[in-house]
């Protein structure tokens, strides 16, 4: 920032004192609070392995056949693409029934579920999603014979002008 | 918004019998998880696609369960094995009861 900019009374402490002033209001205005929350204030966020837990049981999640395709950093956390890919079969004997998405940071780290059949070919499927930090993407998949495979992708978010 | 369930389909233009083409669909949808505050400070609720179903000619082929948590407009890619001449139709089903649908027809040479 230029000094002709900022008028004639611009010092070093105003300066300091009205940047900071405007990224406290990048803050505030955020168009997603709770995506830009710190990331301590999570009360009531909820443990992934626990979810997983009540889900599936003790039934082991082999971590393989899965691949997430997602930005290693996402520049805004409410619009994440990620891609769901697995080299499963879609036999009519042996498919992938459904694709269970989750977002370890988010207060409900459920995303969605796919239901695939089939007759969708191939077990791929893209979509956005919302994440409120920086935190894994992971996905747990169900064949049609009851086994889970699954998968996990850090993605880092950044949101807020003061790089948090 | 005006635009709330406006759907756009993308298949590709010249589709061979059996090939395993990708469907691309968005839908017009504000996503509202809930928890964001007005200016004044009122929250603004939830309203959130739930439910999308995929029909290939009369089969249910995709379903999905969403929550707040998917993107406001969502963007889905999929895939279908086109191994028949029919429509293949999607339907979304928000949380206040609106209910969203397109067909595009598939034809494979």
């Amino acid at each position: 920032m230029k000094q002709k900019d900022m008028g004639p009374a611009l010092t070093r402490r105003t300066f300091i004192k009205s940047a900071g002033a405007a990224c406290a209001m990048l803050f505030v205005a955020g168009s997603l609070p709770s995506l830009v929350r710190p990331a301590t204030a999570a009360p009531n966020e909820k443990n992934i392995n626990d979810v997983l837990k009540k889900q599936f049981g003790n039934k082991n999640v082999t971590m393989s056949h899965v691949d997430i395709k997602a930005p290693i950093i996402a520049e805004n956390g409410a619009v994440v693409p990620i891609t769901i890919t697995s080299d499963l079969p879609m036999r009519s004997d042996d498919y992938v029934k459904k694709i269970n998405v989750y977002a370890e940071g988010n207060l409900e780290p459920y995303v969605a579920s796919i239901d695939l059949t089939p007759a969708n070919g191939k077990a791929e499927f893209a979509m956005r999603i919302k994440m409120r930090k920086t935190s894994n993407v992971r996905v747990v998949l169900e064949t049609s014979k009851g086994r889970l495979y699954g998968a996990a992708k850090a993605v880092k978010v950044t949101i807020g002008g003061c790089g948090g | 918004m005006a635009s709330v369930g406006k759907i756009k389909i993308r298949v590709p233009n010249t589709i061979k019998k059996g090939d395993i083409i990708p469907v691309q669909v968005l839908v017009s949808h504000p996503m509202e998880t809930g928890m964001r505050k007005n200016k004044d400070g009122s929250v603004i609720p939830a309203y959130y696609i739930n439910d999308v179903d995929v029909f290939y000619g009369n089969d249910k082929i995709t379903h999905c369960d969403w929550t707040i948590a998917v993107s406001a407009n969502p963007f889905i890619t999929f895939y279908v094995k086109a191994d028949k001449a029919a429509p293949i139709r999607i339907v979304y089903k928000d949380i206040k009861g609106g209910v969203y649908e397109q067909a595009v027809q598939i034809s494979p040479q």
